[in-house]
């Protein structure tokens, strides 16, 4: 009885997938203006971070390894840091030295429109500008269910 | 006559079968009443003793005649099928136009409302970042431009920022530029405008400009009236 309660509560967990993913226009580590929508027709990944969200720490490389794999098959990773303090988020990312665009939300609207619940948070973005995959908080392995997520929208 | 009827109408479903297919209208196949070829895959491997019946039925029924008919009639059957599509097309068509011709007069009626446009020329002496708008004191619009959008604005295209709804009297617009100026120094610029909104639609346009002679660039709200 009780797990069928903990999987409805989780059930009722209001997600994106299936929804247009919300747009969003943010500056960028590299001091350029990145938008979703210019990105429509490749397929992205959307990594929510936070310098307090332990896990992100070990999450980012193995964003950073996908990033490297799969950006010539079509893959975008946009990493977004939700930080209030931009400068404090930057040197963070610094120290992680990744490969791929860093954004920064100091004001938490996208991080509302995204529905974040769990920091660090992963969505997938099929070509057409649909959220296809959501996941809340990094564990190792979780990596794995990325990869074969991208790798059935990169054939699509 | 009746035998002609269903053979007409086997040729009819065939055909919108095989365009459902061709234009990628998967749920008008799966929706369409018996479709033996679109017919999930289940439901045709399940029962083998239902489906092998039903699938001699079917030629069977309209029998041999219907392979002689197909040969004589395809031709207009085709055409006023296609002709019925591309109706289909239109009617939709209208019917979204219609739509957000309505949404427009609804949402933004022509009597209060107020669109504000961006344009910008030469662009030699500023990058253009972001506009934040502010009518009567309150924050409208924050737009952050990529480098693709200033690059269109550059080429001569004209951006509606924000379009939205006043009553008639006095406001004040005040647009706040950011980017890069001459040097690439960190640039932030506001122009103000008092305006006096009428009974019709109201329309602002913000004219990033450079004055070649003070090497800066200008900021400009011009009132379309």
């Amino acid at each position: 009885m009780s797990a069928l309660l903990v999987a409805a509560a989780f059930s009722a967990v209001p997600t994106l997938v299936g929804k247009q993913a919300p747009d969003f226009a943010l500056h960028s580590m590299d001091g350029k203006n990145r938008r979703l929508s210019e990105f429509r027709g490749q397929v992205v990944l959307v990594n929510f971070w936070a310098r307090w969200a332990g896990d992100s720490r070990q999450e980012m490389p193995a964003l950073d390894r996908i990033n490297t794999t799969y950006n010539r098959a079509g893959l975008v990773v946009l990493g977004v840091s939700v930080d209030e303090d931009w400068r404090r988020a930057r040197e963070f990312a610094d120290a992680m030295k990744v490969g791929y665009p860093i954004l920064f939300d100091t004001t938490a609207d996208i991080g509302r429109n995204y529905l974040l619940r769990k920091m660090p948070m992963t969505i997938l973005v099929d070509r057409s500008g649909v959220v296809r995959y959501s996941s809340a908080g990094f564990k190792s392995g979780d990596e794995l269910a990325y990869l074969d997520e991208i790798r059935e929208l990169l054939r699509e | 006559m009746n035998s002609k009827a269903r053979v007409i109408s086997d040729v009819m479903r065939s055909t919108i079968l095989a365009l459902a297919w061709t234009m990628g209208w998967c749920t008008l196949a799966a929706a369409a009443p018996p479709p033996p070829a679109a017919a999930p895959v289940p439901a045709a491997a399940a029962p083998k003793a239902d489906a092998a019946p039903a699938a001699a039925e079917e030629p069977s029924a309209p029998g041999t005649p219907a392979a002689g008919a197909t040969t004589d009639s395809p031709p207009s059957d085709f055409k006023t099928l296609d002709q019925e599509v591309q109706g289909m097309k239109k009617e939709v068509i209208d019917l979204n136009k219609d739509l957000f011709v309505l949404q427009e007069e609804l949402l933004f009626p022509a009597n209060t409302q107020v669109a504000v446009y961006v344009s910008m020329d030469v662009g030699a002496f500023f990058a253009l970042d972001s506009v934040t708008l502010k009518i009567d004191n309150k924050e409208v619009k924050n737009y952050l431009y990529t480098a693709r959008e200033a690059e269109a604005l550059l080429k001569g295209g004209v951006q509606e920022i924000y379009l939205g709804n006043l009553k008639v009297g006095k406001h004040e617009l005040v647009a706040f530029f950011a980017g890069k100026g001459p040097v690439e120094r960190a640039y932030k610029r506001g122009a103000t405008i008092i305006f006096d909104k009428g009974v019709g639609a109201k329309y602002l346009e913000l004219k990033i400009t450079d004055r070649v002679s003070k090497h800066q660039p200008e900021f400009k709200i011009k009132d379309w009236d």
